[in-house]
């Protein structure tokens, strides 16, 4: 049933995203803000009441790190600082493509319950500049002075890694062939697609790279084939792979697609897109080309283009994530600001899981810095289910913790306790309900 | 029951709580009206009839408050101090005529999964498991936390920091009867009804959910209890 991974796999998997650990100084620089508040305009909260820890990001680490620091820490005043305002989670989206939950499930969690059962302040604005030496964060809504920032706003696509660069190219596959791992509106527009899909090709594309979600691609070609099949259309979902093999649960995908969806899912690997013309609808590979009728092209992640406006991004890293301590989070160079989640450059699985984990930890190291001390590091843990089959629901899964190097300085691997279940079975398609239940509540009950 | 009732009852830890006191303290048992066990009939328990392959899940303090009721067919380990993020108590061992019966909550501390009529994610697994790997442990497969029944329920595995709270059974020799009278950690109680106030409303109706069990509460074996859908992990 389990099976351990190795610290070959480890690596294949993580790619490039283990190389880094760079360690420049870090510079006092403010970075110009592009938001029309005049300057020094501050922005409309409560005077703080201890320190002031600024979040920015409210997705599964910063809601995380919002309530566990205010926990360990009760002094701390935060200001979770997010764009959005209407929660929708991008972990589970998956599965109401195939009908499996409906979009309440998803985003029926409010940001205002979140800060009011968690005693902190949610600031709806977006985070546009950052003066370190000054220690100001400037948001669309005015200047927020902090003790402690945190930033954590997740991934942006990098179109570059499937060879487009031209800004229309980029616009119309954003519009109309949606990666579907960042924002809900995406999430509406695939479940739409896959509503109005009457037959032919459904390319589901997997970037290479240590990309959001790992199995999150495979899961979908799973739910949307679930759907063909349910609906008997004539058509299939053709996913393409830049890996050389599937990233993760490998034998549980594999065993999906050959028995539960012969002749519906196609899986190609090694298929890095090197090339695409939406005018033919045709997808070109080193080798070959593909035509598709429809498709959700997941063009590859970098850090969030903020993490770079705020000059907080490593400058040799290949995914452009933070330069900061992996094993403490902050700056280098700086012990005020921290990058956390989807933007931080440690080869973790990019997931909810390791975000909930690592925010809590990051919250005991906020706390204790607070307090003048330090604490010890301690791995997050990736806990995730993959829905393989709809009907009935089937799932397969992953339980992954981490080590440091000899040095303790950077992560190595997995930990020894990592399992694999790769036995697609009924009760854990039930887990994979009552996990994002249990993310759900960790982030926005109290 | 209201919240003045239920600090009250709960005594100074639900209190404590509220005034954000976080410093490591005692946290003693809170008594609660002593509850007979029943079977799924509402006929007296018989502890000689407790099964070992599976948990019994019966309510108390509260109607909607989950506990698991474990025959671990060995006596379980002594009594031992044990530590929370609350406080430190004495979990005091099990009951029984071999020592062989303890109850606990049925709520992982770690994000409250807990065993309904739809399906249980929390179990008590006899066998090895392929999490656990050891027989005789409590599992909560929606985050992969494990705890030792055998122990007073500390956290083996997972993202748990807490041991299940810890119910206090009391053996009549003579009835070969069972009884729950305390429960240690209530905290985690307030936190359940706060964070299901919604599914337990829809489920019991406003404010029943928290109304005392009453004098007896009927223990069903989980997978019955569970509608047949009990996670596997």
């Amino acid at each position: 049933m389990s099976d351990r991974i190795n610290r070959r796999d480890f690596l294949k998997m993580s790619g490039a995203a283990v190389a880094g650990g760079a360690t420049v100084a870090a510079t006092g620089t403010a970075v110009a803000a592009t938001s029309s508040i005049a300057a020094g305009v501050k922005a409309a909260l409560p005077k703080a009441k201890g320190p002031r820890l600024v979040i920015v990001g409210g997705g599964t680490s910063g809601l995380t790190i919002a309530k566990a620091a205010k926990k360990e820490y009760p002094k701390f005043d935060v200001v979770l600082v997010e764009k959005r305002d209407m929660y929708s989670s991008c972990f589970s989206s998956n599965l109401w493509y195939a009908g499996l939950i409906n979009l309440e499930f998803l985003a029926d969690h409010s940001f205002l319950d979140a800060a009011r059962n968690n005693h902190y302040i949610y600031f709806n604005a977006t985070a546009t500049g950052l003066d370190r030496a000054a220690r100001k964060l400037i948001t669309s809504e005015g200047e927020i002075d902090y003790d402690f920032l945190v930033v954590a706003p997740g991934i942006s696509y990098d179109y570059g890694r499937i060879a487009v660069k031209d800004e229309e190219t980029i616009d119309a596959l954003r519009t109309t062939y949606p990666g579907g791992f960042i924002s809900p509106t995406e999430h509406v527009t695939i479940r739409r697609k896959v509503q109005e899909f009457e037959g032919g090709v459904f390319v589901q594309y997997v970037p290479s790279g240590n990309y959001r979600c790992l199995p999150g691609p495979y899961e979908r070609a799973c739910m949307i084939a679930a759907h063909i099949k349910k609906n008997k259309l004539k058509g299939k979902v053709l996913v393409l792979d830049a890996n050389p093999e599937i990233t993760i649960k490998k034998e549980g995908f594999h065993a999906a697609f050959n028995e539960l969806y012969k002749g519906i899912v196609e899986y190609k690997s090694g298929s890095a897109i090197t090339g695409v013309d939406l005018g033919k609808k045709m997808l070109k590979t080193e080798f070959d080309s593909y035509h598709f009728d429809d498709a959700s092209i997941y063009p590859g992640v970098r850090a969030s283009t903020l993490i770079e406006q705020l000059g907080l991004m490593d400058p040799k890293s290949p995914q452009k994530e933070a330069m900061i301590s992996q094993t403490k989070y902050n700056l280098i160079g700086d012990e005020r600001v921290y990058v956390t989640g989807d933007s931080r450059p440690h080869p973790y699985s990019k997931s909810a899981n390791t975000a909930n984990t690592e925010g809590k930890y990051v919250a005991k190291v906020l706390a204790a810095r607070a307090q003048g001390k330090d604490i010890t590091w301690y791995s997050p843990r990736t806990v995730c289910y993959s829905m393989v089959s709809a009907a009935p629901m089937e799932a397969i899964g992953v339980d992954a913790g981490y080590v440091l190097n000899k040095e303790g300085t950077a992560v190595a691997g997995f930990s020894p306790d990592t399992k694999l279940f790769e036995k697609r079975n009924a009760a854990m398609g039930k887990t994979t309900l009552e996990w994002a239940r249990g993310m759900y509540r960790a982030m926005f009950e109290g | 029951m209201d919240r003045r009732r239920f600090v009250k009852i709960c005594g100074g830890s639900a209190a404590m709580l509220a005034a954000g006191l976080r410093t490591a303290r005692a946290q003693p048992y809170v008594d609660f009206p002593k509850v007979r066990l029943t079977d799924a009939a509402g006929v007296p328990l018989k502890a000689a009839a407790l099964k070992t392959e599976e948990a019994y899940v019966f309510h108390f303090p509260y109607r909607s408050f989950p506990c698991f009721l474990i025959n671990l067919g060995k006596p379980a380990g002594a009594a031992r101090e044990m530590s929370s993020e609350a406080g430190s108590y004495q979990w005091p061992g099990a009951v029984g005529k071999d020592g062989n019966i303890v109850a606990y909550s049925a709520v992982c501390t770690h994000e409250l999964s807990y065993p309904s009529k739809e399906g249980s994610e929390i179990r008590y697994s006899a066998t090895p498991s392929p999490l656990a790997e050891k027989p005789g442990m409590i599992i909560c497969c929606a985050h992969d936390s494990v705890f030792d029944p055998a122990a007073g329920a500390p956290r083996l595995h997972g993202e748990a920091r807490d041991p299940l709270l810890p119910v206090r059974l009391e053996y009549d020799a003579a009835q070969d009867a069972l009884y729950a009278t305390g429960l240690a950690g209530v905290q985690l109680v307030e936190r359940f009804f706060r964070n299901y106030r919604r599914q337990l409303i829809a489920e019991y109706g406003a404010g029943v959910y928290k109304e005392p069990i009453g004098a007896s509460s009927q223990a069903v074996i989980l997978s019955e209890y569970a509608g047949g859908s009990v996670s596997t992990c």
